[in-house]
């Protein structure tokens, strides 16, 4: 069974009295174990797609389906559970708690979700920072760390209750090419050895050479999907 | 994760700390108000209920009135020996006993009068008055001796007497004659309080002869309790008692007896001696109100001091949240559930309210403390009202941790409706948001 499945969906906001169409159609089918990548210009509804696949926005029509569940026919605790559970999203841009340090901030899931010792969600929680880079920066603030940081940090905290789905929203726009490389070689291991299904969005054909897929999006319509080999 | 809620919510207070320091003043402001005020009260309602007792009334007064003709009553217990063996039996809670007389009367100075209601005191046996009653000049052993008398400061001074010299005592009779006495000012008290204003004592037998009544004649007898609380029931006991041992009772009336003598009594259609059991609270009805009325103004001030405070939190919190939208937004997105972003906004305001809080009963307790040991002296004209000389504060650690926690509460009430604003935003329009 897919982990994800949009049929039809349409989401329109409303900007002062004008409508905006940010997605017109979007029929999209993502399988366990994938991982794809979400192209297209600014604008083209790349964020409003993972939003609504991430359950914290719902289709102004059409049906999303995320780990087998409609989502429109779950409450909105079921569906808060669905993404402590399910999903592991990483902002766009950052939104880490500022009050907490970085340690705590990845922690933070994991307090949620309530099962681990301390300890296990210790070592959980350091062997990601080392994973990301930022070990020595545990003890820190978000507000003392670099943009950079702050995203492998965002990283974390999507990684640490190892989601069956990672949403990214241009995980690596804020970084130099070397952590982003770091970070998408991260995500990549976790795909391959945990099976875990990443979506992202990027702009960066270096990072879309990674994907198994990509699906173009332009003007709020799929384009096109197609296997990373064809592109090459 | 209780660890970390608590950190989260003190580290949002501590980041904003202007305007969470405004508000925890404010709090620790009126809750400290609210401590003073009630420990202001419970000061006054203590000295003014101690001396009042001591001087005015016992816990239960077996008084009486005794009427030669209906239309006339004078405050007198005849043969009181023999109610006094009654009472004794039928009272074995008794902690001790005073015999009082009763009276009133005209004070004449050479040079002013006033009137005075009159009690015959047995110096001798009267323990308590000792500590509530502190000579200014002369001493309370003197009134030990016949035609002797006793002044509080204000009348001294108002009747331009001091001890030594001699006042004119001019009362009305029951056969409608003015009978004088002239007697000596033994001592002088310091005021304690409204009474002093109109009350005074002579020595017990000075005033038997001021009114002709023979030695086993008295006003009443008061009776102090081991346990005040029984008053009420040790009352209605000797009532039925003294009643089935033959003498005439009159009906429970909650009024100080100036007010039947000069009011009900005369107008009742009766001749001969009738008894009256009382209890301090009937007494002291007009004491007690006096009480009640100042609770009911600070009361009334509190009240008004909280809802300035609910809606300065109201305030506080609604900007809060518009600051916090995104990461609200963010945790909800990563999984947070609503009734948890309540419990979190909750709980800052709960810290911030138990801190405010418990902060202004501190601060007004060592206040209280403080003017306590530096025994503020009252203005005269106060004095009266306050029952007291020194400014008293009587603190109460339950009371002050009442009001902390009442206030406390009031705070967290507050907070529920941003709070619940705050759980209920989408978590897209949340991280939407700028800010
Ligand atoms: N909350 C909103 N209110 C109004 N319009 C919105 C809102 N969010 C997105 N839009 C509009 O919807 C369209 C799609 O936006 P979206 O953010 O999905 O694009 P994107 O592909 O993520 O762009 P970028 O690459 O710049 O991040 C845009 O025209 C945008 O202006
Ligand atoms: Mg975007």
């Amino acid at each position: 069974m897919s982990i994800i499945s949009v049929r039809d969906v349409s989401k329109d906001y409303l900007l002062g009295k004008t409508q905006v169409h940010a997605l017109r159609g979007v029929t999209l089918t993502v399988e366990r174990g994938e991982f794809l990548s979400v192209a297209g210009p600014s604008g083209s509804g790349k964020t409003t797609l993972l939003n609504l696949i991430g359950c914290v926005d719902t289709p102004t029509t059409g049906v999303v389906e995320v780990a087998g569940r409609d989502t429109s026919r779950l409450t909105e605790r079921a569906l808060t559970d669905l993404r402590l559970h399910q999903i592991g999203f990483i902002f766009q841009s950052f939104n880490l708690v500022q009050v907490l340090s970085v340690f705590q901030n990845v922690e933070f899931p994991l307090l949620l979700q309530g099962g681990l010792t301390r300890a296990e969600r210790a070592v959980r929680v350091q062997g990601l920072l080392e994973a990301v880079g930022i070990r020595e920066y545990g003890r820190h603030r978000p507000s003392e760390l670099s943009g950079g940081q702050r995203q492998r940090v965002a990283v974390a905290r999507a990684l640490v209750t190892r989601p069956a789905l990672v949403l990214a929203d241009e995980p690596t726009a804020n970084l130099d090419s070397q952590t982003g490389q770091n970070i998408i070689d991260l995500m990549r291991e976790m795909n391959r050895k945990d099976g875990t299904t990443f979506v992202f969005s990027t702009h960066d054909p270096k990072v879309m050479a990674h994907a198994n897929a990509i699906v173009r999006i332009a003007d709020g319509v799929v384009a096109g999907r197609e296997p990373v080999g064809a592109m090459a | 994760m209780l660890l970390v809620d608590l950190q989260v919510a003190a580290r949002n207070l501590t980041r904003h700390t202007r305007r969470n320091l405004f508000l925890g003043a404010a709090l620790a402001a009126v809750t400290g108000l609210m401590v003073l005020l009630g420990a202001l009260t419970a000061g006054i309602e203590g000295s003014m209920m101690e001396s009042a007792t001591t001087l005015l009334t016992g816990d239960v007064n077996v008084g009486g009135f005794f009427k030669i003709t209906s239309g006339s009553a004078a405050p007198l217990v005849s043969g009181y020996p023999r109610v006094l063996a009654v009472t004794r039996a039928t009272v074995p809670d008794l902690d001790y006993y005073t015999i009082r007389g009763r009276g009133w009367a005209k004070a004449v100075s050479d040079s002013a009068s006033m009137d005075l209601v009159l009690g015959g005191v047995d110096i001798a046996h009267e323990p308590a008055v000792r500590r509530v009653l502190q000579p200014v000049a002369g001493t309370l052993d003197e009134l030990a001796r016949p035609n002797t008398m006793l002044l509080f400061q204000g009348q001294a001074e108002r009747l331009k007497v001091g001890v030594g010299d001699v006042v004119t005592l001019s009362a009305p009779t029951e056969r409608g004659v003015n009978n004088t006495v002239d007697v000596r000012i033994a001592v002088v008290v310091k005021n304690v309080g409204i009474m002093s204003a109109f009350s005074a004592f002579i020595q017990a037998d000075t005033l038997r002869g001021l009114y002709s009544l023979s030695p086993d004649a008295t006003g009443a007898i008061h009776l102090f309790l081991k346990d005040r609380e029984q008053a009420n029931l040790v009352a209605a006991r000797l009532r039925e008692e003294l009643q089935r041992q033959g003498w005439r009772v009159m009906e429970p009336d909650p009024q100080p007896y100036y007010m039947k003598l000069f009011q009900t009594v005369p107008s009742e259609d009766w001749t001969g001696q009738k008894l009256d059991i009382t209890t301090w609270e009937d007494e002291l009805g007009q004491f007690k109100q006096f009480i009640w009325g100042v609770k009911v103004f600070t009361g009334l001030l509190v009240f008004v001091l909280m809802v300035v405070i609910v809606i300065g939190i109201l305030n506080t919190l609604a900007i809060a949240i518009r600051e916090r939208t995104r990461e609200i937004g963010t945790l909800r997105a990563i999984g947070m559930q609503r009734r948890k972003v309540l419990w979190l906004f909750m709980l800052e305001t709960l810290l911030l309210g138990l801190g405010g809080c418990a902060f202004g009963a501190l601060a007004a307790s060592a206040l209280a403390a403080g003017l306590n040991a530096a025994a503020i002296g009252v203005p005269e004209a106060v004095q009266l009202f306050l029952s007291q000389e020194h400014l008293t504060f009587k603190l109460g650690f339950g009371a002050a941790a009442t009001d902390v926690l009442l206030l406390t509460l009031v705070t967290v009430a507050a907070s529920l409706a941003p709070a619940l604003r705050a759980a209920r935003l989408k978590p897209i329009t949340a991280m939407h948001h700028i800010g």
